[in-house]
């Protein structure tokens, strides 16, 4: 509608100033000039309000769609389950969530500008034939080739910009690289070497700006040229027509004005051709995402845990990666389980003991649902986890993961990541429990301290404490610690070892680990070969009876060098 | 004339920041004068031909169309289609000179920011955050490339479009121009209003583009944990709430700008008025022709244009400002460890001799004092002590990562200082704790040790520490590509590779730092054979985390306080009773079995 009113105004400037100098000028009538120069100043200043307008509309409707996509977007991740997110490339959503949804913003609020556009493009040659049928079509002869020349450029700057882009990520990575690896390249006075390889993707975005730059050199000349032609014509064969007094000069003049009126708009369509591209490649990229289903929701009819202690058993169970659809790009499924029994009584704790591979983190991750069984069931306190209610479920279940994962928060607020409203107290309790409580103290701001990316760097043993210190919070029935303590400084993991012994008390729990000492501290060991039980008994028992148990720690024999040692 | 408006404004760079810059721009871009002037040259005969269409069609007017002269009006379309062909060769060789002056310079910057990067040392990437300094040579330099791809073509023709403009129409008719003129004050006003708004919110949308960037980030990488504690519908709320406050800072800058451009359009629209209106009834009282009053209609709606863009270029300007200051800045930062004037080649074969060292950090922590130790060629010395007693911090020292701050350092008599970086890092090799891989393949990873290494050198430097057969045996080979920086392989297999390179560059002296985390146990029992046969023959410093490690040893050396506390044989150590003897004690009686 504004766009409409904003087009009118704009062609009727020309037929305006027209009438002035026809009427005004020529006329030498100078009332009547007075007048339609300032109907020109009053349709001027509309014309601009209309501008504000239409512009401001137009963009709060792009930025309003771009947010309401990116809230989706996200929301929808946060939904989808594991096995979609092992396979996407975190940085392959980043993009979607961002470059995609900007390509989108930019197509969008271009609608209403190229509705306008058009209707000027239409205005002004309706006009312009009115006024002199002849005059108009020699003239606007050359004008439909700006549009051929713009939609070209647009088509062969595209890809010579994702060339640019392509190779700036290129040089990005050897500077991220030379930067994290700077220990190996000073180590081994590599230094050379890296500069040579920046030096070559230099040379590349170099070439690549340069081929962009040759494209724009070709075509935005041809851009500026074409309308000249018009206005060229319009004074070669315009101005023998006044002269024969078949054309005024009033009209002349406006056929000048109006030509370079349709510059703008006919170079616009171009962009815009170019853009819609983009856009719709981008708009299929985030649909694609967001037309995933997650796998893992309520089973209809999905009923609460029974008040209980965290009885867990697996009943003949079958599993393998990738064995659903994983939505983005299905892998060939590799067998995990494979007919898997066990069962953990309430209030006891496990240990899973096993070589690289044998399926110990997947029986971990079973537990919580973050993947659905292919055959087989598994159960806490008497309910198949695939029945009962999701949240609930995770609610009830802890997990410290191998590769810890903390907020840009405070500590607080990160062991605070269950239950945003415990107290003080509890959250140092926790914490306390996972061996973390001294350090934080010593650090500046003590709980406040924000860490992650963007705050305080601490180690990685200092991580996986207050990941283990969250997991106590939340006081689950059932806890799972998968490889929990690797990272923590063999000087100070049996603190940690005997802080866990007080958590394990009473709680059922699985720890999947390679050090002896800590696998010393479940009740029992079971051990996994290539997806199901080899054996199951104390740790002393498979010690003395089992030679594969004792391969398998003798494998880690080395390893065991570092349990406890206070060097 | 209105680009400098708004950098006195306080918001980011003071005006002798920005001197300092542009001075400093000018003095990097000078070997570049003489294309500076033929682009020069080029803008403004294009700038000319812009120009002369409108002056062309006023002659046509009053000269030909007015007085019935049709010679006068063919003559006019030649010169205008001569012109126009002409503009269209000059524009395009314009577009062409710019471009390549402006990717010629980012080119530069970029190489010599990173030739100043390898020149650090390691207290200087101990200091900076890894993402700050990649920002440097990638975002703000992209700021910059923003500018030079489209914002310098822009600027320099609109500026000199809008100066040679003023200068023509002022030579038409100097009374319209006047008239005309008095539209500015309020354009100027306005401009400056809205680069100084525009540049707070532009402030305020990169922030939060920032801030939801990060938040999208965390969201993806932490998926599992949200997941595991059912936390979804809390942490997409905490989403909405940041990505809404970006969609304000939006609004507020299309707020800003939606009633800018009214203002421009509006002044535009309204000289064209006045300069028919006026301009006619000048011609009326014979002090104007017809054909200037076109003349400035035309060269009217060029006018306006450019301030617009030019003020829409500000930000442009003002976050590339901001780039170049940081990556001045950087420059500027002095090498900590350089050589000196007259350096001499490392000796080979020589000892290594630690006298009455001392270290301390910038703030005066002190990590380590009086420390004396020497190293007999071939021989393998285990450090040993709690985290944090200085035992890296001494070996960073052997390999001048670091220079103490009293005592010395020498290599079979030679001052560490006093030895040219060249024959040092040949001399030494260092492996990391963690085994890091750059992209590309595992031999290409390897030949970063030796760059000139031939394919077989590489494997049998692999082979003579065990190590081959392990990648050998890959589909690829040795010629597997690592991708997302060795995600596909384990801890245990990029130690490994650490060590290939090592065995490649065959150093007389080795440092290793010993991995504080345990690797799987079947790799790891291969990187220990590995680091065994390394070790052979050379004069090795390791920093123990295992005692086992430093019970292979020839000697162990146990640093506690910042101070060597004993150093023997392990034996020796044993028998001694001490700091040593307690730590092995412990250990043993830590096993489990």
């Amino acid at each position: 509608m504004v766009g409409l009113l904003w087009s009118m105004t704009k062609v009727s400037i020309g037929l305006l100033l027209r009438q002035a100098v026809d009427k005004g000028i020529e006329a030498d009538d100078m009332s009547r000039l007075l007048f339609w120069s300032v109907a020109i100043a009053l349709v001027g200043c509309v014309s601009g309000v209309l501008t504000g307008i239409r512009r401001y509309l137009a963009f709060r409707e792009a930025r309003l769609a771009e947010k309401r996509l990116r809230d989706q977007l996200f929301a929808h991740v946060q939904r989808l389950h594991f096995a979609f997110h092992d396979e996407a490339q975190a940085g392959d959503l980043m993009s979607r969530g961002n470059t995609d949804l900007q390509h989108l913003q930019n197509f969008v609020v271009m609608i209403p500008l190229t509705i306008a556009n058009v209707m000027t493009v239409v205005g002004v040659t309706v006009i312009l034939v009115l006024v002199d049928p002849f005059l108009a079509v020699v003239s606007l002869a050359a004008l439909p080739l700006i549009n051929v020349v713009a939609k070209r450029f647009g088509s062969r700057l595209f890809p010579s910009v994702m060339g640019i882009q392509r190779e700036s990520a290129a040089l990005a990575t050897v500077v991220e690289e030379s930067v994290a690896g700077v220990r190996v390249v000073k180590g081994f006075g590599a230094e050379d070497v890296v500069k040579t390889r920046l030096g070559s993707a230099a040379d590349d975005v170099y070439r690549e700006s340069m081929d962009a730059a040759r494209i724009r050199a070709s075509y935005l000349p041809a851009l500026q040229l074409l309308p000249n032609v018009g206005l060229i014509t319009v004074l070669g064969v315009g101005g023998h027509r006044v002269v024969d007094g078949s054309l005024s000069l009033g009209s002349l003049v406006a056929f000048n004005f109006y030509l370079i009126l349709l510059i703008w708009p006919l170079r616009m369509l171009g962009m815009i051709i170019a853009n819609g591209q983009r856009a719709s490649a981008a708009a299929q990229r985030v649909a694609q995402v967001l037309s995933t289903d997650p796998d893992v929701v309520d089973a209809p009819g999905a009923r609460s845990l029974p008040p209980g202690r965290g009885a867990v058993r697996f009943e003949n169970v079958d599993f393998a990666y990738g064995g659903s659809d994983v939505g983005v790009e299905a892998g060939a499924p590799i067998p995990v389980l494979d007919g898997f029994d066990l069962h953990v009584e309430a209030g006891t704790s496990v240990a899973l003991v096993g070589a690289t591979g044998c399926g110990k983190s997947t029986v971990g991750r079973l537990i919580p649902r973050f993947y659905d069984v292919d055959s087989g069931r598994v159960l806490i306190d008497g309910v198949d986890v695939s029945q009962a209610k999701v949240d609930e479920l995770r609610r009830s279940v802890g997990i410290v993961f191998e590769e810890t994962f903390l907020f840009s928060d405070s500590i607080a607020a990160n062991i605070a990541f269950a239950d945003p409203e415990a107290t003080q107290e509890s959250i140092e309790r926790a914490a306390r429990l996972a061996g973390a409580h001294d350090f934080i103290v010593d650090l500046e701001h003590g709980y406040d301290s924000i860490i992650g990316e963007r705050g305080y760097s601490l180690s990685g043993g200092q991580r996986q404490r207050i990941a283990i210190a969250r997991a106590v919070l939340a006081d689950p029935r059932v806890l799972i610690l998968d490889d929990a303590t690797s990272s923590v400084d063999p000087t100070k993991e049996h603190e940690i070892r005997d802080a866990l012994g007080v958590v394990m008390e009473g709680r059922t729990t699985i720890v999947i680990a390679h050090r002896p000492a800590t696998i010393a501290l479940a009740d029992r060991v079971v051990l996994l070969d290539e997806g199901h039980v080899l054996a199951a008994g104390t740790h002393e028992a498979l010690l003395a009876d089992n030679e594969r148990y004792r391969e398998v720690l003798a494998a880690a024999d080395d390893v065991a060098d570092d349990t406890g040692v206070s060097v | 004339m209105w680009m400098g408006a708004g950098v006195d404004e306080d918001d980011k760079l003071d005006r002798d920041a920005a001197k300092q810059i542009l001075r400093r721009t000018y003095r990097m871009l000078r070997p570049h004068r003489r294309r500076m002037v033929f682009a020069g040259v080029l803008a403004a005969l294009f700038t000319m031909s812009t120009l002369a269409g409108p002056l062309l069609v006023r002659t046509g007017i009053d000269d030909g169309i007015k007085v019935g002269d049709r010679a006068v009006i063919n003559k006019v379309v030649v010169a205008y289609v001569v012109i126009a062909v002409l503009s269209y060769f000059v524009y395009r060789a314009q577009v062409v000179a710019i471009s390549r002056i402006g990717e010629d310079f980012l080119k530069e910057l970029r190489l010599r920011l990173f030739d100043h990067l390898q020149k650090m040392s390691m207290p200087f990437y101990d200091r900076e955050k890894a993402g700050v300094v990649v920002s440097r040579m990638t975002s703000d330099i992209d700021s910059l490339s923003e500018l030079v791809q489209m914002g310098l073509l822009m600027f320099v023709s609109n500026g000199l479009l809008l100066v040679v403009s003023i200068l023509v129409l002022g030579a038409v008719s100097l009374k319209l121009l006047v008239l005309c003129m008095l539209a500015l004050p309020p354009v100027i006003v306005a401009s400056r209003k809205f680069q100084r708004d525009s540049n707070i919110a532009y402030l305020d949308v990169r922030d939060g583009i920032g801030a939801t960037l990060s938040q999208l980030q965390e969201g993806i990488s932490g998926v599992r944990v949200v997941q595991a504690f059912a936390r979804e519908d809390v942490e997409s709320s905490r989403f909405e709430r940041g990505n809404r406050r970006l969609y304000d800072a939006h609004m507020k800058s299309v707020k800003i700008s939606a009633w800018y451009l009214p203002v421009i359009e509006i002044a535009g629209l309204g000289t064209t008025a006045a300069a028919v209106g006026v301009g006619g009834f000048w011609v009326h009282q014979g002090d104007l022709t017809i054909g200037t009053v076109t003349f400035f209609v035309l060269t009217l709606s060029n006018l306006f244009e450019p301030i617009q863009q030019l003020s829409q270029l500000f930000n442009m300007v003002q976050s590339a400002g901001a780039g170049l200051k940081k990556v001045y800045e950087l420059l500027d930062t002095e090498v900590d460890v350089p050589e000196r004037p007259g350096a001499v080649d490392l000796p080979a074969g020589g000892e290594v001799e630690v006298r009455d060292v001392a270290f301390s950090y910038l703030d005066g922590t002190e990590v380590l004092a009086g420390v004396d130790l020497t190293i007999a060629a071939g021989e393998r010395i285990a450090l040993v002590g709690p985290t944090g007693a200085g035992k890296s911090t001494l070996a960073k020292l052997i390999a001048r990562f670091y220079d103490p701050t009293a005592g010395s350092i020498a290599v079979g008599g030679v001052d560490l200082r006093d030895a040219t970086l060249a024959s040092l890092r040949r001399a030494m090799a260092v492996v990391p704790q963690e085994g890091f891989l750059f992209n590309g393949t595992l031999i290409e990873n390897i030949r970063l040790a030796r760059p000139d290494a031939t394919d077989d050198e590489i494997g049998e430097a692999m082979a003579s520490i065990g190590i081959l057969d392990r990648f050998a045996d890959l589909p690829d080979g040795l010629h597997t590509e690592v991708r997302e920086r060795g995600s596909r392989f384990s801890a245990g297999e990029k130690q490994l590779v650490s060590l290939g390179r090592a065995a490649l560059a065959a150093p007389e002296i080795l440092v290793l730092d010993e991995a504080t985390s345990s690797l799987d146990p079947g790799t790891e029992a291969v990187v220990e054979r590995a680091m065994e046969r390394l070790a052979e023959g050379r004069t090795t410093i390791v920093i123990a985390h295992r005692l086992t490690t430093a019970a292979r040893a020839d000697r162990v050396a146990v640093v506690a306080g910042g101070c060597l506390a004993e150093v023997g044989t392990h034996d020796e150590l044993i028998a001694r009773g001490g700091a040593y003897a307690a730590l092995f004690a412990a250990w043993a009686g830590a096993q489990p079995v």
